[in-house]
Formats: structure tokens, C-alpha cells, sequence
């Protein structure tokens, strides 16, 4: 059993690190969902994996140890929360660039600091990419 | 105080910004939320303050979370390092929300950046005074979602491609970190800090533990921005609005410096030969990136970006030499370092203003803002360490203690500190060449900075000459705290107690429990 998840859990790493090295954003963000599993997996695995043990003394047993159990709930929470940051930073990038490359963020080193880079994008607003005039006329 | 306050004192300064940052989620008139906001961060340095006071004499404080004991609860501890890093980190606090009370801005404010600022102040003291390893991935999280928000709020174009970038490191070593906690659970069996130490010390040197300690390591060197894995630093903080730019410079990479210390003194310290010698050969290299990297740059921000990414440097190599001086100088140098990166970048967000643009560009600043000049004149040389600032007290203790130590890899690293301190003189000088020197051209107008923008910059600058003044008393606190991290007994004794530690024999599964309630048990057997 520990194997099995052993070996599932470095199926799941490298295909999330696979992900993470490409180009497009959303899979970039799967991967990174990909890996977060893999992990909350590997800390269920160091728990020790049993049939028929469950964590509750209300029960016979025997019995695994509960605590690695609420701290992969715990982490599900956290990846959930974040991943669902990281869309929402996905999709505004998708909205000011009009594609999903990782092009859409851009080289940022030797970039001319008085460009129009600082514009304010708010939601209700339109892109940094629109001229300084339409957020006015929208405003 | 009686006992119960003091058992809550731990809490007090995170659930202060947290429950203010809720009350802040609230539709209110700008004042009050200036308010609330300035409410938060000074409320949390005065609790900051009063554990300073009451563990300034050695003691442990230790809050049980619903009055579970540790190891089996959660618990909140503050020791002398624990406090120390609290007020450091709720003094830059106060600065950053009267900076964003001073300049408003109506688009973040409105999507609660006061809130979020309450809340990262939260996640930073959660992970300065947690006594549990998984808690400590827990304040990661809360510090860095709301970190995570605060970079990207008001969405320009570069606060998105920096903001993803510095999401995407930080998501892959909060993954590094769940990791090694699992790990360090399945090899020890605790995440209790003293738990921990204890059981590891049990264990004598083990390889498994080593491997656990160098996974913490990677995952800190990531966060705290050591070389390799601190690229993303220099583009993400001069992104962010000159307010909050300056918490994250000062503290967020501390928390990682902190988070290194607490594991590798308290907890896992027996076997410190391979991660001591990776830190050392880490922070010489950190030190020469940052220094060189802050002559690359042209932008006020950027610059002093890098010279946060050197003083991780330094830290790390103190923190690798592994002797007490070492230790003690480390301390006191990161507490400089608070200081200094806090008045460096309120002195950015100043010249910024004046000089209309962030490049460091039109000269003759020095008639202008002749105090502004003098300020920054103290930080370049607070930074670069040299007399009569504080920062040549701190730096002084580091190369000598490198010296005392003797091997050839500290002697590398003596020599990286040494050149590192003059290529960054140099870069700073070369911002004061560029921005406050010379004469200033007639058709550059000056951009007005009022009186509120420019106090705390003075205030931040008088911070650092008040830390070159006195100098005694904090490396005197910094070697009382050293010694205790050293010997750290002292630690393991406040969280568990005199008593040993006995953990219930494993379960056999003839013990079934009966519900209070009267209830006959579930059947046996699979359900």
C-alpha cells in the first residue's frame, strides 16, 4: 500500500512540475494544484496506511494515527484558498493581455520605468492597456 | 500581571490584527478605518512590547489553545527571540499604516488594503510567537495569502507579472514545507518545537532528521530570499505601493531569516555540520549578488531591493558560523537591518514624490530636503557598516566572530562581507551622486511631499541613530538571546514542563471508548 502511494505521489509531483514549466498560465496553475496533492497524499502516507483502521476511538481497532489527517485537511483548505487566488490573478492577467502566455507578464528588467506601466486596472474599470482617456470617459 | 493574562499575552498580538482586520472588512468613512488600522498596528506593538518585558528575564510564556497541553495542543510561545521579532516587526507596522493613512488611495483602499494590511501583520506575529512546526506553515499562509493579495491589488500590468511570479515561488515552497512537516512527523512523531528538540535529542544525529532540517532549509532560503532561490525579490517589492513596500523590505524576508534560526538553534541542533556549512556558502554568495545587483540598478527601489537581499546574505552567514559571538552579532544585525530597510525605503517613497520619477535621476535633491539628505546619508552608511553607525557595530561582530572561527570557508565568507560592504557604499553613493548631489537642473519642477509623508522617513532615520547610540544594551539582549538559543533546555522546560513527556502506549483496539451519552457503541467490524 505505502508503495503504491509512494509511487503515486511522485506520479502526481512530476507531472505538477511538468505543468509548472510550461508556458501557459492555467496549466501552470494546475500544476501547482497537481503538486499540493501529491504533498496532502505523501502526509496521509506518513501516517501509515491500513484496511480497515479507522481514526475514530468510537470504533474498534486498530486504530491510525488521526493528526496527519486534520493537517492534510488543513492544507486542502490552504491550497484551495490560494489556488483560487492565483485563478483570479490568471484570469485579470488574461483580461489586460488577451492571451494566456506567461508573455502576458512580460520581461520585466530592462523595461522603460515611465511607460504607462503604474495605470490602475480596477475591475470596475477597463485595463491598464486602454488609453489613459477611456478610464476617464469611464469614470 | 496574574497568571492568566500572562498565559494570554502570547495571543494578544495576533488576534489584534486579526480581529481589527475583520472589523476593517467593514463599509466605513476613510477616518474611522485610518483609525481602526492605526489602532491595530499600535495596539500589537504595545503587547509586542509588554512580552518584551516580561521575557527580558528568561522567561517562557506558553498559551494552550483550548487548554490542551503541549505537546497534543497548539500552542502559542514567546521567548526572548519570539518578542524581539514581534516588536521589531509591529514597529515597522505603525510606520507602514501612518504611510498609508498619509497617501491616499482610493482604488486599493476601497478593495480593503487596510484590512489586508491588518491581516498580514497577523500572519507575521502568528508566525513569530507559534510553538509548532505545522503552525508555522499555517502563518506562512495567512502572512503570505494576504502578501499575495497586497501585490497584486490594484492589478498595473507590473504589479501582475510580479505578483504571479512571486505567487508561483512561494506556492511551490509552501508545498517544499508541508513536506517536511509530514516528514518530520513521520520520523519524530511531534511538530512541537520543544517536542521536537527534544525527541531529536533523544535520537542523537540521525540522517533522516539532517535531511528534514536541510528541507526546512531549502523551503526558509526560498522565502527569506537567498541566492538562487531569491530572484524574484528585487521585482516584487517595487511593484507594491511605496507603504506596504516598505513591511514587506523590512520584515517578510525576516520572517524566513527567523524561521531558520528557530529550527536550527532550538530545534534540530544535532548535527549542524551540513547545514551550517550550506548557510555559510549561501550567505557569501547572497552577499555578493545583492551587493552587485544594487549597482546594476537605476531605480531608487530596486536598489535598496537589493540591499534587503544582502543583508539575508549576512545573516546567513552568521547564523552558519554556529558560535555564540556569531550568533549574538546576527541578531543584533538583524534588528539593525529591520530598521534601516524600513527608513530606506520610507526615504524612497519621499524622493520618488519629490523627484517625479522612480529612477534615481535629477541631482540637487540636497537643497531641497537637506534633512531627507542627512537621513539618507546615516542608512547608506548604517547599510554599508561603517562608524559611527549602528551597522558597523553589527558587522563588526560578524567578521570577527567569521575570524574567530577559523575555517576556510568562514575565511571565504569573512572576504565576501568585507567586498560585499564596499560594492554596496559604492551603490549607495552612487544614489546619493545621482539624486542629492550637484546642482539641480532649472526645469525639473520638485513634486510636493507633505509634512505626514515626510515624518516617518525622519522618524525610521532617528530610529537607526537611536540603535548606533545604544548599541550596549542591544547586544547585550542580543547575547542574552543568543545564550539562550544555545542551551535550549530552557525553551523545552517552559513548553512541556519538569515533567518528562509520556506519550499513551499505542492503541490496541480493545479499548473502546463508551459515548458520555448513553449510547451502546457502533458495531464492530468494517462498516
Amino acid at each position: 500500500m505505502e508503495s503504491l502511494f509512494a509511487v503515486l505521489v511522485g506520479v502526481l509531483v512530476a507531472a505538477g512540475v511538468f505543468l509548472l514549466l510550461s508556458r501557459t498560465i492555467i496549466r501552470v496553475v494546475l500544476g501547482l494544484a497537481f503538486i499540493a496533492y501529491g504533498v496532502n497524499l505523501a502526509i496521509l502516507t506518513v501516517a501509515g496506511l491500513r484496511d480497515e483502521a479507522p481514526p475514530l476511538l468510537t470504533l474498534a481497532g486498530p486504530y491510525v494515527d488521526p493528526l496527519p489527517q486534520a493537517l492534510v485537511l488543513t492544507a486542502i483548505v490552504i491550497g484551495f484558498g490560494t489556488t483560487a487566488l492565483l485563478l483570479t490573478v490568471a484570469l485579470r492577467a488574461y483580461q489586460v493581455a488577451g492571451h494566456d502566455d506567461v508573455e502576458a507578464f512580460g520581461d520585466g528588467l530592462a523595461r522603460n520605468p515611465d511607460a504607462p506601466d503604474g495605470q490602475y486596472a480596477d475591475p470596475e474599470h477597463l485595463s491598464p492597456d486602454q488609453p489613459e482617456a477611456d478610464h476617464e470617459a469611464r469614470s | 500581571m496574574s497568571g492568566i493574562m500572562l498565559s494570554a499575552l502570547p495571543l494578544a498580538p495576533i488576534l489584534t490584527p486579526l480581529g481589527l482586520g475583520v472589523l476593517l472588512l467593514a463599509p466605513m468613512r476613510r477616518g474611522w478605518q485610518v483609525a481602526v488600522a492605526l489602532a491595530s498596528a499600535v495596539l500589537t506593538l504595545l503587547f509586542g512590547l509588554s512580552l518584551l518585558g516580561v521575557t527580558a528575564g528568561g522567561a517562557v510564556l506558553v498559551s494552550e489553545l483550548g487548554g490542551w497541553p503541549a505537546p497534543f495542543g497548539i500552542v502559542m510561545t514567546a521567548d526572548r527571540l519570539g518578542s524581539f521579532m514581534s516588536v521589531l516587526a509591529a514597529g515597522c507596522g505603525v510606520f507602514t499604516v501612518w504611510l498609508m493613512a498619509a497617501r491616499p488611495d482610493p482604488v486599493r483602499e476601497k478593495h480593503h488594503s487596510f484590512a489586508l494590511t491588518s491581516f498580514l501583520f497577523a500572519g507575521v506575529q502568528l508566525s513569530f510567537l507559534t510553538g509548532d512546526l505545522f503552525n508555522l506553515f499555517v502563518a506562512f499562509e495567512v502572512m503570505l495569502v494576504a502578501s499575495y493579495a497586497l501585490a497584486v491589488l490594484g492589478s498595473t500590468r507590473e504589479q501582475l507579472r510580479e505578483g504571479f511570479r512571486y505567487i508561483v515561488m512561494n506556492l511551490s515552497a509552501s508545498a517544499l514545507l508541508v513536506v517536511a512537516c509530514g516528514l518530520a512527523y513521520g520520523t519524530l512523531g511531534t511538530l512541537n518545537f520543544a517536542h521536537l528538540a527534544q525527541r531529536s535529542a533523544a535520537l542523537g544525529p540521525n540522517a533522516t532528521v539532517t535531511a528534514v532540517g536541510v528541507l526546512l532549509l531549502i523551503v526558509f532560503a526560498a522565502k527569506g530570499a537567498l541566492f538562487p532561490l531569491g530572484f524574484w525579490l528585487p521585482g516584487t517589492y517595487p511593484a507594491l505601493p511605496h507603504a506596504t513596500g516598505a513591511f514587506f523590505a523590512a520584515v517578510l524576508t525576516k520572517v524566513g531569516l527567523y524561521a531558520l534560526i528557530r529550527v536550527f538553534t532550538t530545534v534540530f541542533n544535532q548535527d549542524p555540520d551540513l547545514p551550517n556549512t550550506l548557510l555559510l556558502i549561501l550567505g557569501a554568495v547572497t552577499m555578493l549578488y545583492g551587493a552587485l545587483g544594487a549597482l546594476s540598478q537605476r531605480e531608487w527601489r530596486r536598489i535598496l531591493s537589493f540591499t534587503v537581499v544582502g543583508s539575508v546574505g549576512y545573516l546567513a552567514f552568521g547564523l552558519g558560523l554556529g558560535t555564540p559571538g556569531a550568533l549574538r552579532a546576527s541578531l543584533a544585525y538583524l534588528a539593525v537591518s529591520v530598521a534601516v530597510t524600513l527608513a530606506l525605503f520610507l526615504i524612497a517613497a519621499v524622493a520618488e514624490q519629490a523627484g517625479r520619477s522612480r529612477l534615481v535621476r535629477t541631482r540637487g535633491f540636497i537643497d531641497v530636503l537637506p534633512l531627507l539628505a542627512a537621513c539618507f546619508l546615516l542608512c547608506a552608511l548604517t547599510v554599508a557598516g561603517l562608524p559611527p553607525t549602528a551597522g558597523f557595530v553589527a558587522k563588526y561582530g560578524l567578521v570577527r566572530a567569521g575570524l574567530e572561527q577559523g575555517s576556510v570557508l568562514a575565511g571565504v565568507a569573512v572576504g565576501s562581507a568585507l567586498l560585499s560592504s564596499l560594492i554596496t557604499l559604492y551603490a549607495l553613493l552612487n544614489v546619493w551622486r545621482g539624486f542629492f548631489w550637484g546642482r539641480r537642473p532649472r526645469e525639473n519642477p520638485v513634486g510636493a511631499v507633505p509634512w505626514a509623508e515626510r515624518l516617518p522617513a525622519y522618524l525610521a532615520s532617528a530610529l537607526v541613530a537611536a540603535l548606533a547610540v545604544f548599541a550596549g544594551p542591544l547586544l547585550g539582549y542580543a547575547g542574552a538571546t543568543a545564550d539562550e538559543l544555545k542551551n535550549n533546555t530552557r525553551y523545552i522546560l517552559g513548553v512541556l514542563g519538569s515533567r518528562p513527556v509520556d506519550l499513551p502506549a499505542r492503541p490496541k483496539g480493545d479499548e473502546v471508548q463508551q459515548p458520555k451519552d448513553g449510547h451502546t457503541p457502533l458495531p464492530e467490524g468494517p462498516p
